[in-house]
Parts: structure tokens; C-alpha cells; sequence
């Protein structure tokens, strides 16, 4: 049938285009990371070339790049982690009581998301210089907690409205806490969603760039902020552009596949018929 | 006094009442079964006695304490629900183990409650499994052993057996009644199905839009059911009701005419309703294992509809001449033919008068 392999044909087409958009600039990146100034410089592009880990050598010998990937990942674990240590019974709350309020406090956390980063840059700015924050862990720590911290709500709401009503009330029969149920039932219950958020958070905090040149000068540059100070030169150092760019992608990989684990679908297969 | 007391319940959900003044008595050991068609309130009513539920009005007593404002952990009841409600993220043995482990029993004392809470449902090598790795009958046993291991009070079964298949419906009623019998524990068991309140209460409740329509022994309901709602409800299949009129009413009976029946019936008094009028509308009540083809001593002529086989007896569908229906359960294979005119014969002791509103006479 010439209308089905044509439609094959098109089908293909478009995951080849997805496939060029998505994955083709992770790999030119990876790929430049190995490759001496010259090959990178060469036009036409060269492929195949002989590798050097020269620039990765460059990257890991520039303390700024060192401290500047250390400064994310303390921003980063503890923005996403007390977001999350916050942001649960928050959400347990949302989703399993009745109070005054309650919805107006659900439109609240979305309505934060409505606001444009770049309009608050300014007076939080004048804040943390205020308060003597500027340039420490804490103000981006604070800062990245008011956008994460809405995301861990809505998505572990979510989550824990789809639990059985049923597993509480067997719960509570059977002399459970308030505290207990959350604790024992609904945090591992929802975990997936949990763990969703998390990585949300971890990468928004881990690539956020806007707040990080705003509010931190050079103790606690990220990692984002440390990779656009090498374009300011006369030369582009392409090679060590693209080695810092792949070892500030790494982590963020590395999490989400460590937690993407837990996201496993139908956990809670099993508890009611 | 008794065990467990409901006093004048009440349950509001704004305007709405759902549960109007009910009154229900249970003694220690007995096993009691709500039953109704669905919105009764009778898994309200269960609900309330668990504390999952407010209380809108009226008192509930267990074992002599009054607990309408008690939180459901401290009133010593274990409920089984219809969904089971096991924890999914925990093996057999967790989930048995809940309730102790939240109560602070030492460990040893818990492995030896779940190993005997094993040992009495039969479900030993299924300990270390999780929920969904379980058949919906073990889930049940599952759910069964984590509300014995605590030793409550009163248990109570939510519809527990609506979502097994007949068969395996059949094996865990046998499975509860025997559990009732070697725990000796008060159950309160909540149902749709008439054969499972037949079959395992000692008094059965019966429902109706939150009132209690009757309450009684199951063989008092079936044998004299206060009113035409409870006589339809129990007894399967379904009491036949013919719309006739009262010709003479003395103290001892009662003359009942209908255009179906050969000759006007005599029918012997149960009930203790108010003054007869002759001429009253009354209502016939007849069960289809109490009609027969053959003898009788009253019959009524019918035209058949149609016929089922159930294997070892035929259910036959009729009409009269007035277009009332008319089934019949009949031993063997009789087969009767749409149109087939055919008359059918029973005891008069055997039939049930209700009047215009309902109540038996």
C-alpha cells in the first residue's frame, strides 16, 4: 500500500527531525569537548578526529569551574531538599483536609509561577544586599525554594489526592498518627510524583541562571554563571566552553536517572480492587 | 445491656438526611447483618459505629462505653472493606502487622499474633508477598487477618465480598461464618446480597432510605416480614404481590378476593393492623417456591410468559388476567410454552396479606 509506507516515510521523517533538534546539540557538545582548538575551528566541521582530554584537564585545573560546580551542588541538594522536606505535608495537607482558604491558598502557589522571574530581580536584589546576603549559599538557597517549593506542591498534591481514601481510613482504625499515615503511607504511596518534583527542582536550580549573576559576585558563582564568563574574551575557548557545559550537564543526568527509579507507574496497584 | 448500641442515629449531610433515627441492638457474639438496596445507608450507618463518620444526632455505645465522639482507633473495632485497603507498598506480614506495630507491641509479640493470624486464614506462605502479587480472594484473607490480629471488639465487614467472583463469593461466606464461630467475636457485616445476610446472620437489619424496615432472625424476616418492602427484599426469587380486595375480615382472618383466584382465600392473621374495612385494597404476597402445578389448596389461573431452566428446577414467568406478574419455582424440567394457559396451587397457610400501605395484616 503506496499511502501507508508514504505515511511510514513521513513518520520517519519527523523522529528524524525530533531526533536532530534534541539529541544533535548534546552530542556537538560532547563531541567538541574532546577535539583540539583546530578540529574545532575547521570548516567543513570535521567528524572523525583524534580525542584529547586536554580541555577536560583545562576545566578541572581552573579552581573557578571546581568551586563553581561544588557551589551548585550545595545550591541545588538543599533548595530541592528542604522544597521537598517542606513542600510534602504541605501538599498532604491540600490534599486531605477541608480549611478556610484552602483554595485561595492552591491559586496562590500557581499564581507565583505567573510572575516574571526578571520583575523581581530587582527589589530581591535590594533585599539580599540589605540583609548582607549578597554572594552566599543562603540567598539562592531562599530564592530557588520560592520556585520550587509550588512545584513540589502542585505535583505531590496531585499525587496524594489519588491514593485511596480507603488506605487512611484503614489507617486511622487501626491507631495510626495523622503524622504515621503521611509518614508510612502517603510519602512511599507518593513517592512518584514525589521524585518528579524533586528532579523538576533540582534542574531548575542546577541550570537557573538569571538570579545566580544577580545575586552572587565570586564566592558563590554556579555553575551556569562560570560558563558564560568565558565568552568574554577575544578567543572563545570553544573546547573548554563545551568540556564545562558536558560536566555541568553530568549531574543533573546522573540524578534524574537515580531517581527516575521511583517513578515507576501503578505503585499503587494492589491496595484496592 | 447490650454489646452494641445504636440510639436514635442520625446522619445529615447538610439538608440531606441520610440516616433517620435508627435504633439497633447487638449482643456480645452475635453476628449482625445490615442489609438494603444501595443508598439505604447501611454503609453509613457501619461507617458511624467505626467513627469514620460523624455523628449527626443519637449516641453509640460499644461494650457499655458511649464513643460517638471517640476516635475510631480507640473504640477496638477492625473493619474489612470492600476494597480491601491493603497497603500496597507492604508485604502480608507488614500489613497484618500495622495495627501492633502502631499500638507499640514488642516484636516478638507481633510475629507471634501474625503467625497465629496466618495459621487460623490459611495464608502461611503468602507472608512476604506483596498486595498486588495476591488474588482478590487472599487479598481478602489478607484483609481479614490484619482486622483479627488486633483482637477488637467488633468487627466490622464492609461489603467485603462484592468484588470476588460467585464461586469464590460462595467459599469465603463459608470462610467468615466458620471464622464467626471460632473467634466468637461480635460482627457487623454490611450487604446488598440477600443470601449472604440469609445465610450468615444471626439478625438481620434490614434497610430502607436510612430507616430500619424491620429487624429480626433470618427466618422470622422470610417466614413474617413486617411489610412488603422487607418481603420483597428477602427470599430469592423475588415474592410474587397480587393487588386484591378484602371481602370479610373477622379476629382469626381474613376473605381475600382476586380475579385470578378460582374461588375467594381464606388467609389466617400475623400482623396486628388497624380495623379492616371490607372493600379494603389488599395486598397478596406469594413465593415462588410455595407455588405448584400440581395441588394446592387455593389456585390461580396464569398465562406463561417464559421459562428458565436452572438445571435441577424450572423458574416460570406468568401473568395473570389482570397483568400482574406471577413466577414460580418448580423441581425438574417443565417447560411451558408462551401463551400456554396453566394454574398454580398453594397453601393459603402459606400466604402472606399486606395492606394498601404495605404492612402486613
Amino acid at each position: 500500500m503506496p499511502s501507508r509506507s508514504a505515511g511510514r516515510l513521513l513518520h520517519g521523517l519527523g523522529l528524524l527531525a525530533v531526533f536532530a533538534v534534541t539529541v544533535f546539540p548534546t552530542y556537538w557538545m560532547v563531541s567538541s569537548s574532546f577535539k583540539t582548538q583546530s578540529d574545532l575551528l575547521a570548516s567543513p566541521p570535521v567528524w572523525l578526529f583524534t580525542p584529547t582530554l586536554a580541555n577536560y584537564a583545562d576545566v578541572f585545573a581552573d579552581q573557578k569551574v571546581v568551586n563553581a560546580v561544588v557551589n551548585s551542588l550545595i545550591v541545588a541538594v538543599f533548595s530541592t531538599g528542604l522544597s521537598v522536606l517542606l513542600g510534602t505535608p504541605a501538599a498532604f495537607a491540600l490534599a486531605r483536609y477541608d480549611f478556610r482558604g484552602k483554595s485561595d491558598l492552591w491559586f496562590w502557589f500557581i499564581s507565583n509561577r505567573f510572575v516574571s522571574p526578571i520583575v523581581l530581580a530587582l527589589p530581591i536584589y535590594i533585599l539580599a544586599r540589605n540583609l548582607g546576603l549578597l554572594d552566599t549559599h543562603l540567598v539562592l538557597i531562599l530564592v530557588y525554594i520560592t520556585f520550587i517549593l509550588p512545584i513540589v506542591i502542585w505535583i505531590a498534591t496531585d499525587q496524594f489526592r489519588s491514593i485511596p481514601k480507603e488506605l487512611e481510613e484503614a489507617a486511622r482504625l487501626e491507631g495510626a498518627s495523622q503524622f504515621a499515615i503521611f509518614w508510612r503511607i502517603y510519602l512511599p504511596l507518593g513517592l512518584p510524583g514525589i521524585a518528579v518534583s524533586a528532579i523538576f527542582g533540582f534542574i531548575f536550580s542546577w541550570n537557573e541562571l538569571l538570579y545566580a549573576l544577580v545575586l552572587t559576585r565570586r564566592d558563590v558563582q554556579t555553575a551556569p554563571v562560570v560558563a558564560t564568563s568565558f565568552m568574554s574574551g577575544y578567543e572563545l575557548p570553544w573546547g573548554k566552553i563545551m568540556a564545562t557545559g558536558t560536566v555541568i550537564v553530568l549531574p543533573v543526568t546522573i540524578f534524574a536517572l537515580l531517581v527516575s527509579r521511583h517513578m515507576v507507574r501503578g505503585l499503587t496497584m494492589g491496595a484496592t480492587k | 445491656m447490650s454489646y452494641l448500641r445504636l440510639e436514635r442515629i442520625e446522619k445529615r449531610f447538610g439538608p440531606v438526611s441520610i440516616i433517620r433515627g435508627v435504633d439497633i441492638a447487638a449482643e456480645k457474639g452475635e453476628f449482625v447483618v445490615f442489609v438494603g438496596p444501595s443508598g439505604c445507608g447501611k454503609s453509613t450507618l457501619l461507617r458511624m459505629i467505626a467513627g469514620l463518620e460523624e455523628v449527626s444526632g443519637g449516641d453509640v455505645y460499644i461494650d457499655g462505653a458511649r464513643v460517638t465522639q471517640t476516635e475510631p482507633a480507640k473504640r477496638q473495632v477492625s473493619m474489612v472493606f470492600q476494597s480491601y485497603a491493603l497497603f500496597p507498598h507492604m508485604s502480608v506480614r507488614e500489613n497484618i502487622a500495622f495495627g501492633l506495630k502502631m499500638a507499640k507491641v514488642p516484636r516478638a509479640e507481633i510475629d507471634r499474633q501474625v503467625a497465629e493470624a496466618a495459621r487460623i486464614l490459611q495464608m502461611e506462605p503468602l507472608l512476604d508477598r506483596r498486595p498486588r502479587q495476591l488474588s482478590g480472594g487472599q487479598r481478602q484473607r489478607v484483609a481479614i487477618g490484619r482486622a483479627i490480629v488486633r483482637h477488637p471488639k467488633l468487627f466490622l465487614f464492609d461489603e467485603p465480598l462484592s468484588n470476588l467472583d460467585a464461586e469464590l463469593r460462595a467459599q469465603m461466606r463459608v470462610e467468615i461464618a466458620r471464622l464467626h464461630r471460632e473467634l466468637g467475636v461480635t460482627m457487623v457485616y454490611v450487604t446488598h446480597d440477600q443470601v449472604e445476610a440469609m445465610t450468615l446472620a444471626d439478625r438481620i437489619v434490614v434497610l430502607r432510605g436510612g430507616v430500619v424496615e424491620q429487624i429480626g432472625a433470618p427466618q422470622d424476616l422470610y417466614d413474617r416480614p413486617a411489610n412488603t418492602f422487607v418481603a420483597g427484599f428477602i427470599g430469592s426469587p423475588k415474592m410474587n404481590f397480587l393487588k386484591g380486595r378484602l371481602e370479610s375480615a373477622d379476629a382469626a382472618g381474613v376473605t381475600v378476593g382476586h380475579p385470578a383466584l378460582a374461588a375467594p382465600l381464606r388467609v389466617a392473621r400475623h400482623g396486628t393492623a388497624a380495623a379492616l374495612v371490607p372493600g379494603a385494597e389488599v395486598t397478596l404476597g406469594l413465593r415462588p417456591e410455595h407455588l405448584a402445578l400440581e395441588g394446592g389448596g387455593a389456585r390461580i389461573g396464569l398465562t406463561a410468559d417464559l421459562s428458565e431452566s436452572l438445571g435441577g428446577s424450572t423458574l416460570i414467568h406468568g401473568q395473570t388476567r389482570t397483568g400482574e406478574t406471577v413466577s414460580l419455582q418448580v423441581p425438574g424440567r417443565r417447560m411451558l410454552g408462551k401463551g400456554e394457559t396453566f394454574s398454580v396451587g398453594f397453601d393459603p397457610a402459606q400466604a402472606y396479606l399486606f395492606d394498601a400501605d404495605g404492612r402486613a395484616l
